[in-house]
């Protein structure tokens, strides 16, 4: 391919974001119209210096690391995290997610209410203030095209489907939800203790199942829960 | 009998009050208060002796009809509800099962058909033949005014507030998915009953057709073309009202899927990360791109040194060699690359001090390169390390007091290698 570089004129600020692990999309238009008229020099000149540029047709722009050298990514934890709980937290309010996540905005007032509700899961993002939610997540969501800040207000912006993608790549995951029923505790098998015994012996009639048939009721209990747990789990 | 034109002109003259009035029977059934103050609203000049007169006049005509065991509420009589709807172009989603039916129907009457001319009975053959043909119309009218309201549920969907769950706000796309869609699209596949009563009646048309070349005329050839055409036009029109109920509602229902699937996928992961951490979500890592970071060896002392450097950074004049002269004394060396240094080093394992060895290496070498080699070499995987007592070095031009290491190659015993950790430095 033939590479004009008179054309790329915003190659140095092209580069200058990306490789800050930064998505371009269209809150910064004119870096963004560059790479859509000439994605394929950049992705090119790009591939050439050894960084793979991402075009995602929801319209933004991205370096992904090589997977050979890719660590586990602390921030994408991190920032993973908040997403799946601001996922749970809107549908729980009756809000759309996606409408939220993908354009929409979230009032910075709403931030205490949410850290207070999900404190234990912040923990393992290492957040438990205030300051800690806008420093470690809010502003990085910022810094990496995520989100914008306005007054009052952090806009959600097109890159967000990046992890709207993990919610899905996780719910398509067999294997967790298989993990997670691994954990719940194992039933516990019911021992005959010698009343029981001594109970069966007091029966005249030899063919009388009334001790199993209540057997077969607690079973059809249990099964009962298992479905209705399912149910829960599926709604 | 009430005269059709008496009707007629009822609901033309009274269009203005009864087509509001059509959204809330729309809804349900209203008493007799309600729709005073209904109308009233509507017409702020009127005495209640006009409203009682106009609402007599209405249940004379059967526009209004009393519900069922409850004499004070009224409804739209059903027929002329219909033909409102069917005015105003608000549609009603049918079912799939009246279409199946009318297609039973259809056939049935294929079979009729068949019967009057194995019978020569050209008065029944015309009968049943009209009849086919009302029928196909039936069909037509009920896909027409399906696909009508199909459009008005996508557009109820995409104009409802944005505020409300996505759950709620296509719920009504859902149902009419597996109600209405999903079943015809059985209906009209090529085992279906669609097809199949087509087919049949189809088959019988086209029979009659020929045998009456042979036989002779019973009814009018034009007749048994006109109802085969009707016939095409319902199964094209069919399959129509189907592509076009497919391309509103798929991708409103894919919306809504991918909105459930969303939602119960943070949910999944916030369950897991609640039991076992977020390590337990591997998707959560997601591959996203850091700026390489540089891993250098220093003490605070050369940070230091380094930076006051950078800050009086001036560039050295460049001096390139002149073609005509000749390089006197020995040539700079090149420095040592990280390759050359490994290889080195391999061929002098085991080495019992990785520092002795290396001041054998480089007697003149600067002490920061050496420290640079010392802990390069000492973290290479392919080696084994065991840390010696501390001791002190003289490099050329400091003496280093640290714990070196002893080298061997970690191939030669691997299974020991496996069970040893590594010491940090």
């Amino acid at each position: 391919m033939h590479l004009d570089l008179s054309e790329l004129s915003q190659l140095a600020p092209i580069f200058r974001e990306l490789f800050k692990g930064y998505h371009v999309s269209r809150r910064d238009p004119e870096l963004y119209a560059q790479l859509s008229n000439f994605q394929d020099q950049y992705r090119t000149l790009f591939k050439a210096l050894g960084f793979e540029l991402v075009c995602d047709t929801r319209g933004f722009y991205y370096f992904v690391p090589d997977l050979a050298a890719a660590q586990v990514n602390k921030t994408a934890q991190r920032l993973a995290l908040f997403t799946f709980i601001l996922v749970e937290h809107l549908a729980d309010q009756g809000r759309d997610p996606i409408a939220v996540l993908d354009g929409g905005s979230l009032g910075r007032d709403e931030l205490p209410s949410l850290l207070e509700k999900y404190r234990d899961l912040f923990i393992q993002a290492e957040v438990q203030t205030q300051d800690e939610l806008e420093e470690k997540i809010m502003r990085r969501m910022t810094q990496l095209g995520f989100a914008s800040e306005e007054p009052g207000i952090y806009r959600f912006l097109p890159p967000m489907h990046r992890f709207l993608d993990v919610c899905l790549s996780v719910q398509q995951d067999r294997d967790l939800a298989a993990s997670l029923h691994s954990v719940l505790p194992l039933p516990t098998p019911v021992l005959i203790d010698h009343d029981s015994d001594e109970k069966l012996l007091e029966t005249d009639d030899p063919l009388d199942l009334s001790e199993f048939v209540e057997g077969e009721d607690s079973e059809e209990d249990a099964l009962a829960r298992a479905i209705a747990e399912e149910q829960e789990l599926d709604a | 009998m009430i005269e059709p034109k008496r009707v007629l002109r009822a609901l033309a003259e009274h269009w203005a009050l009864l087509e509001p009035l059509c959204e809330h029977f729309d809804q349900g059934t209203l008493s007799l208060a309600e729709l005073r103050s209904q109308l009233a609203a509507q017409q702020l000049d009127s005495t209640p002796q006009d409203i009682t007169s106009l609402l007599d006049v209405w249940i004379r005509l059967d526009i209004l009809v009393p519900v069922a065991k409850s004499p004070n509420r009224f409804e739209l009589n059903a027929q002329i509800h219909d033909f409102l709807a069917y005015l105003r172009r608000e549609h009603r989603l049918g079912l799939c099962l009246e279409i199946e039916a009318y297609l039973r129907h259809l056939e049935r009457l294929a079979g009729y058909i068949q019967d009057a001319f194995d019978i020569r009975d050209s008065n029944d053959l015309a009968r049943q033949l009209r009849l086919l043909d009302m029928r196909v119309r039936d069909v037509l009218k009920k896909l027409a005014n399906d696909e009508q309201a199909l459009v008005a549920v996508a557009e109820r969907a995409k104009t409802s507030d944005r505020q409300i769950p996505l759950r709620q706000r296509y719920a009504e796309v859902l149902a009419t998915w597996d109600e209405y869609v999903e079943p015809m699209i059985q209906l009209v596949n090529a085992d279906g009953a669609f097809e199949q009563g087509v087919r049949k009646v189809e088959n019988v048309l086209l029979r009659m057709l020929t045998e009456q070349q042979r036989l002779g005329h019973l009814v009018d050839d034009d007749m048994l073309l006109r109802t085969h055409a009707r016939i095409l036009e319902m199964q094209t029109s069919a399959q129509l009202t189907l592509r076009h109920a497919r391309e509103l509602l798929l991708p409103l229902r894919e919306e809504a899927r991918r909105h459930n699937a969303v939602t119960r996928g943070a949910a999944l992961a916030l369950s897991a990360i609640r039991r076992k951490g977020i390590d337990a979500v591997p998707q959560a890592a997601m591959p996203m791109f850091t700026r390489p970071q540089s891993t250098f060896l220093g003490s605070s002392g050369q940070v230091e040194a380094y930076v006051y450097a950078l800050a009086r950074f001036e560039p050295k004049p460049a001096r390139f060699p002149k073609a005509h002269k000749s390089h006197k004394g020995e040539a700079p060396r090149a420095p040592r690359t990280v390759k050359e240094m490994l290889e080195r080093c391999e061929e002098a394992l085991p080495m019992p001090d990785l520092m002795h060895w290396l001041l054998e290496q480089e007697p003149d070498g600067a002490t920061d390169e050496l420290l640079y080699w010392f802990s390069r070499l000492s973290r290479e995987k392919r080696f084994k390390r065991e840390r010696l007592e501390r001791r002190d070095y003289h490099t050329h031009e400091h003496q280093v007091s640290l714990r070196s290491f002893a080298l061997l190659s970690a191939r030669d015993d691997q299974p020991e290698n496996s069970a040893s950790t590594p010491h940090a430095s």
